[in-house]
Parts: C-alpha cells; sequence; structure tokens
C-alpha cells in the first residue's frame, strides 16, 4: 500500500451533472480496486499557461489516497479511453499534506 | 557635483580593492541554499507561487548557480516544475 496523489482535467464544456459524473466514476474505479480515498479536491475553472489540444480552459479535480500499484493501471487504462479529460498526472508521494491547499479559493 | 561623485565612487572601490593576495574578502560570495534549512517552504508541484521564482521570464528554469538552489533542491525544484507544466499550470 502507498500514498498517491492524482489529478485530473477534465474539458471546459461539461455541465455540472457530467463533471460530477467523471469525479465519480473515478472515484468508484478507487473503490472497485480496494483503494482508500483520503480527500477529493475541487480545484475548479482555471486558465490553462498554454493551450492544450485547442482547449483554453479546464476544470481541475485531485484526489488523495491509499492503495496498491494495480488502482493506478486501472485507473489510467480507464482515463486513455476517456474523451472527456486532457491530462492526468499520478505522482507517489511519502505522506499525504491534508493541511494546505494550494487552489482554495479566497474567501472576501 | 561632480567631484563629490568621483569621491563616493573612490570610497566604494578602496572597500573591495585588496592589499594583498592572502587577504579575506569583505563581502560573501557564498550565499546558501533557500530551499534547504529549518523554515524552508515546500518544494511540490502544487506551490506555483514558489515554483515561479525559479523560472525566467520566458518560462524556463533558471540554473542553480543563479538561484544558489542546492544540488539535491535543485533536482527537486526540476522535478516539480515539469510536473506543473504537465497540468499547464505554469
Amino acid at each position: 500500500m502507498h500514498n498517491y496523489e492524482h489529478t485530473i482535467v477534465t474539458k471546459q464544456d461539461l455541465s455540472e451533472t457530467q463533471t460530477k459524473k467523471v469525479v465519480n466514476k473515478y472515484e468508484d474505479l478507487i473503490k472497485a480496486n480496494s483503494g482508500e480515498i483520503i480527500k477529493t479536491e475541487e480545484w475548479g475553472l482555471r486558465n490553462f499557461s498554454h493551450l492544450i489540444k485547442k482547449n483554453k480552459k479546464g476544470f481541475y479535480f485531485h484526489f488523495k489516497f491509499k492503495g496498491s500499484g494495480k488502482v493506478i493501471e486501472e485507473l489510467e487504462k480507464a482515463e486513455n479511453i476517456d474523451e472527456s479529460l486532457i491530462r492526468y498526472l499520478t505522482v507517489r508521494v511519502k505522506e499525504h499534506d491534508l493541511k494546505t491547499n494550494y487552489f482554495e479559493k479566497k474567501i472576501l | 557635483m561632480k567631484r563629490s561623485k568621483r569621491d563616493k565612487k573612490k570610497t566604494k572601490n578602496t572597500k573591495n580593492t585588496k592589499l594583498s593576495l592572502f587577504q579575506k574578502p569583505d563581502t560573501k560570495f557564498f550565499k546558501p541554499c533557500p530551499l534547504s534549512g529549518k523554515d524552508a517552504p515546500v518544494i511540490d508541484y502544487k506551490n506555483i507561487k514558489l515554483l515561479k521564482r525559479y523560472l525566467s521570464d520566458s518560462g524556463r528554469i533558471l540554473p542553480s548557480r543563479v538561484t544558489s538552489v542546492s544540488l539535491k533542491k535543485q533536482k527537486e525544484l526540476s522535478r516539480s516544475i515539469k510536473r506543473a507544466r504537465l497540468l499547464a499550470l505554469i
């Protein structure tokens, strides 16, 4: 069992229900492969620093979970086919940092 | 006016001039690494504010000889900058 951080970027033209569906789909995938979700973060709609396949913006979702390497195999297999996703990134970490959220919206 | 300016320059120069080769310099050449030590910030691909400090205006990674980051931390930095680039955060 290792700690992983997983980030996905979805296309801009998805509605709220569609983005929720995408998030739930991957959360279920992690749980189905005996992974344990610790935290999910929503970074919201962000501008890209450069164009990616003619996309200017995207919704960011961030998962922190515990699991074996098989989870990631399954996740990336599903993500490669998924057309609503633009990018994904998995990073293995020693310990989850649950205190700081770099993309939290500042409350005025 | 001109004289006073010249005088100032002269006083500055005298600080850096060495009388002998074996004299220790007054100014420090060595800068400690800003990313290692006790209260150093955490290098992370999500911490864009920190990463942007170590990029040039055109988005290239600055060499450690300019920023005086240690070798270990420079490796960590470049890795996390490349991760942030993949997600189009920087």
